[in-house]
């Protein structure tokens, strides 16, 4: 029908020939390490794909998400095959507002029955009900049940979508989780990262839609494709590491010479993100080319990890009054233990008593 | 909470708090019973005390010549991984870190391959004590199941330290908190078993300092 | 005073009429009477590393692992943790410190009085400073109140007791002196009220070599001193030392600096005897506190003394000479120059043995090893390793300072059929002072 084209039929009528889309699909292909055959694949997938509906949930979230996803300088094609999924709700992006806005949300779920997909970025609070984050008086909690009834599949993005991030940060006063853990019965995919890496989220979104199914997930829900790799195994600084030369502070010697920057507290080690490889902004920079350590925010409680400047081997914080209360303990067990044993040996040696029990 | 958040965290904190207590513990509780010295009077020209403790712990860092020879393989194996030991510990820059958050102290550590390599030998020195200590009739007869454990939980922070180096075996992060987790079971241990000789070394080689000290006799 | 076996077939003396219970009892408050910070600190030190059997005559000569000196100390070890460590509430609660049973009493007297000759080797040899020496002599203390002390042993406590010495009533003493002194044609001087010497023997000297009690007095003679043996006090060697008798150690030893300070004398002079300096010099200070009343010398110091002040003027002997150490004078007593000083003195060149000084093998008969009859088989085997060794010196005279060493070392060449004659310092001095 041409009022609902294939997404290869729309391309052409915008002038993008097959070619661009093979070369597209290949593109995507390499970044997400799929087989050589794939890329063929996801080609004719993309080619035959009907128009995706997608609704895109904002909960507790600071619209970061959206920001780094809308900063990418992808070329111009993948901002024609997002134009091309119909962003039927999106709070930041969207023109409508109030009733208007959830009503078109109710009618795209209503028309796409078990066909669309939802996107969610930012926690969701539990705590007494969820009142501690609401749109149009509806709990988040209460929208995310009613809104994945009839989906597709979820796609939790950023790090408080996929693993309650900032708004679980201790103590957690809104009972903030992630999406995985009150969705459970759909497939959910986390694309974490404060924010999470442009070309993590599209490429992820390509293959939904071009196979419909998700990617091959890590232990963590996330795609391997993205988050298979940790930091500091593609980390341009690693041979510094392996040297032993380090940065001490922000403006040291080691620092003006571009040392490791574990000292400093990098937690690239345990973090599993391709900002080592694609980089931010286009592949301008990440963290730790422009001379700061990772702070592991693709990770779940990164920011409750003792301290984004703790290097990963201390201890997490808080031990004084422990380690002091246990020196105090020990003397007293010590001085009590002796006590105790002198007491012993001198009624001990004493003359003989016949004692029941286990005396001696 | 992560398994690498646990071992970092509640663990350690347990672990260094039982250390704490259980090490203050065993030296109170030991030293604080009577002294019962006999005051005889030392030899004309013999060392003070404490000049005679000294030379007892510095003097027995290093057996005598027929003890060489006989108890070569103890003597060497030992030292080879107690130095080991030490410099995977004290020079591998992550390690120099914890100690810095521990007590505020920082120094310059080693490559970490060269702290690899001391690793790899010091678990070989390891393996090889342990076959000493299964095949010798003299180690057999008197060594006690805490030889043993205190053998396991030294091995085990070495060999989970160089598969964590090594990413061998499962995610680097599981391989890091396996690494703690052990580092704890060794500092919980430690109180309780022979690896206390750490401490209690040099009072006893102190003590026998004095006597032989006192007596103008050799130690 | 039988000999017994136990359920696993090791042999055992025990004396006395106690029960069993009460041998363990006994046994168990001996020990603990000695558990302190320096025990504790040894006890809590080891590393099981075995570096002790290298050092132990018994275990090179045998291969035994048993002999491995810190295996000798198991009952001992085991009370400690059970009664004084730093644990031993929860050890006994948890039962994690089993208590000793009297089998293994009965099995570790061998180990602690035949196997053992407190010669300290094995406290050189331990990398953690353990006095594993000291702490079997303390061992022997608990032993020897449960009557498990081997049978040849007690006999000479009881006799020792009764007597004051182990060889000869007190009341005979002055007789038995002076007969030797009329025999080597010497002037003695006994039971005087007033000297500045008090001079002691060994009960081997009233035995085996009376000689060298003629030979004392006759080196005091010729240096004009003021001299005197007392039947009050004349026993040195005490055997309350060595066989865990701790009130006897204490009698012995009382009764020799008592005599002392009672006739004013300055020094006492102590016969060439391995245990009495160790009993005497280090451990009077037990009973009298830091400052005895009166020096104590070995009989090889004071030989040191009078040839080194040119006293006496000394035939030199011209010939080679090793030296065997006593343990309880050099190793653990601190006198390693005095001997060799003598021997310079006296023109012999000394071909020192592989093993000599601190860290000379032991005779393999001390700490009672060789009045006990019974481990006789393997201070027989010990003794071959000081048989190879004097052999490997190859010099002409083998000297000692010791009379026990020298029966141990006499009846081992008896044993073996070597022709070595075994001589005294003291006899050598005697022997060849220039008129």
């Amino acid at each position: 029908m041409a009022d609902n084209p294939t997404l290869g039929e729309w391309l052409s009528r915008r002038g993008v020939s097959r070619r661009a889309v093979l070369q597209y699909a290949a593109y995507v292909g390499a970044l997400m390490a799929l087989p050589p055959a794939a890329s063929g694949a996801l080609a004719r997938g993309l080619a035959a794909a009907r128009r995706q509906s997608v609704i895109w949930l904002s909960f507790q979230e600071c619209t970061g998400c959206t920001e780094s996803w809308t900063r990418s300088f992808s070329p111009t094609l993948e901002n024609l095959i997002f134009d091309f999924i119909s962003l039927d709700y999106h709070e930041a992006l969207q023109a409508a507002s109030g009733e208007a806005a959830e009503n078109a949300r109710l009618a795209a779920m209503a028309a796409n029955k078990g066909k669309y997909i939802v996107v969610v970025d930012g926690a969701v609070s539990t705590k007494d009900g969820g009142v501690y984050s609401t749109i149009g008086g509806v709990a988040n909690v209460d929208m995310l049940a009613d809104t994945v009834k009839d989906a597709l599949a979820v796609v939790a993005v950023g790090s408080c979508a996929a693993f309650g991030g900032i708004p679980s940060a201790k103590p957690n006063p809104t009972g903030a989780v992630a999406i995985s853990q009150l969705v459970v019965d759909k497939p959910v995919v986390n694309i974490s990262g404060c924010p999470p890496i442009a070309e993590a989220m599209a490429g992820t979104l390509a293959y939904l839609v071009a196979f419909g199914n998700l990617p091959e997930l890590d232990h963590l829900g996330r795609p391997k494709a993205f988050f298979g790799e940790t930091i500091h195994d593609r980390c341009y600084r690693r041979p510094f590491y392996e040297r032993g030369l380090f940065a001490e502070g922000f403006d040291d010697e080691g620092a003006r010479r571009g040392y490791c920057l574990y000292k400093v507290g990098c937690k690239g080690p345990v973090t599993y993100n391709s900002c080592a490889t694609l980089k931010w902004n286009g592949g301008v920079s990440f963290p730790i080319q422009s001379g700061h350590g990772c702070l592991g925010c693709s990770e779940p409680d990164f920011w409750d990890q003792g301290g984004f400047y703790r290097p990963l081997s201390t201890s997490l914080p808080g031990l004084g009054p422990t380690l002091a209360g246990a020196a105090v303990a020990g003397v007293a067990l010590g001085v009590g233990a002796a006590w105790l044993s002198r007491r012993h040996l001198k009624t001990f040696t004493a003359a003989p008593e016949k004692t029941e029990g286990d005396a001696s | 909470m992560t398994l690498l958040e646990f071992a970092r965290g509640p663990a350690l904190q347990v672990s260094l708090a039982v250390f704490i207590a259980g090490v203050l513990w065993r030296f109170l509780g030991a030293l604080l019973l009577p002294w019962r010295l006999i005051p005889a009077e030392p030899r004309q020209g013999a060392p003070s005390p404490a000049v005679a403790a000294l030379k007892g712990i510095i003097v027995k860092m290093w057996p005598l010549a027929p003890f060489q020879k006989a108890g070569l393989f103890t003597f060497l194996n030992g030292y080879i991984f107690h130095l080991g030991l030490a410099i995977v510990v004290l020079l591998f820059a992550p390690h120099i870190l914890f100690i810095d958050g521990l007590i505020g102290l920082d120094w310059p550590g080693l490559p970490n391959n060269i702290v690899a390599m001391v690793g790899v030998v010091t678990a070989v020195s390891l393996v090889a004590a342990l076959a000493h200590r299964l095949t010798s009739p003299v180690l057999r007869l008197i060594s006690r199941p805490d030889d043993y454990a205190s053998w396991a939980l030294t091995f085990l922070p070495v060999a989970s330290g160089l598969l964590a180096s090594a990413h061998l075996g499962a995610r680097y992060e599981t391989l890091l908190a396996l690494h703690v987790l052990s580092v704890c079971a060794f500092l919980v241990w430690f109180p309780f078993g022979r690896l206390m000789h750490a401490f209690l070394f040099a009072f006893s080689r102190g003590m026998t300092g004095i006597r032989m000290g006192q007596r103008g006799a050799a130690i | 005073m039988t000999a017994k076996t136990t359920a696993s077939g090791v042999s055992y003396d025990a004396q006395g009429e106690m029960s069993e219970a009460d041998r363990r009892e006994a046994a168990m408050r001996g020990f603990v009477g000695e558990f302190g910070a320096l025990a504790a600190a040894h006890m809590e030190s080891c590393v099981r590393c075995g570096m002790c059997a290298h050092a132990c005559h018994f275990y090179v000569a045998t291969g035994n692992p048993e002999y491995t000196p810190i295996n000798k100390l198991r009952p001992f070890e085991q009370a400690y943790h059970r009664h004084a460590g730093p644990f031993a509430p929860l050890y006994r609660l948890l039962g994690l410190a089993p208590r000793v049973t009297i089998q293994e009493l009965e099995e570790w007297e061998r180990l602690i009085f035949d196997a053992c000759t407190l010669c300290g080797r094995c406290t050189l040899a331990c990398p953690m400073g353990i006095d594993i020496a000291e702490l079997i002599k303390e061992a022997r203390h608990g032993l020897f109140k449960a009557g498990l002390i081997p049978d040849r042993l007690q006999l000479m406590d009881r006799t020792a007791r009764a007597w004051g010495s182990p060889a000869t009533p007190a009341e005979d003493f002055a007789d038995i002196v002076r007969e030797i002194g009329e025999a080597n044609g010497v002037p003695m001087n006994v039971d005087l009220e007033k000297a500045e010497y008090l001079v002691t023997v060994a009960p081997a000297e009233l035995t085996d070599h009376p000689k060298a009690v003629a030979d004392a007095a006759k080196i005091l003679n010729k240096i004009g001193a003021s001299w005197t043996y007392h039947s009050e006090g004349f026993e040195a060697s005490n055997i309350g030392f060595l066989n865990g008798d701790l009130e006897l150690q204490r009698t012995m030893t009382r009764r020799l600096i008592d005599t002392a300070a009672k006739i004013g004398a300055h020094t006492l002079i102590l016969p060439e005897c391995g245990h009495a300096y160790g009993a005497a010099r280090w451990e009077a200070a037990r009973w009298y506190g830091g400052k005895l009343p009166v020096r104590i010398i070995h009989m090889s110091e004071f030989l040191q003394e009078v040839v080194n002040d040119r006293k006496v003027k000394l035939k030199p002997i011209g010939q080679s000479v090793s030296f065997h150490d006593p343990c309880q004078l050099v190793r653990r007593g601190g006198v390693t120059k005095a001997p060799r000083d003598v021997l310079e003195r006296l023109g012999c060149e000394l071909k020192e043995l592989e093993n000599h000084g601190t860290l000379a093998w032991c005779c393999g008969g001390g700490g009672g090893v060789v009045s006990n009859t019974r481990a006789d088989p393997i201070r027989y085997k010990a003794f071959e390793i000081k048989r190879r060794e004097v052999e490997a010196a190859g010099a002409e005279r083998l000297v000692t300072a010791c009379g026990q060493c020298r029966i141990t070392l006499t009846l081992g060449a008896k044993h073996f059929k070597w022709d070595k004659k075994v001589e005294s310092l003291l006899e050598l001095v005697a022997d060849n002072l220039v008129d």
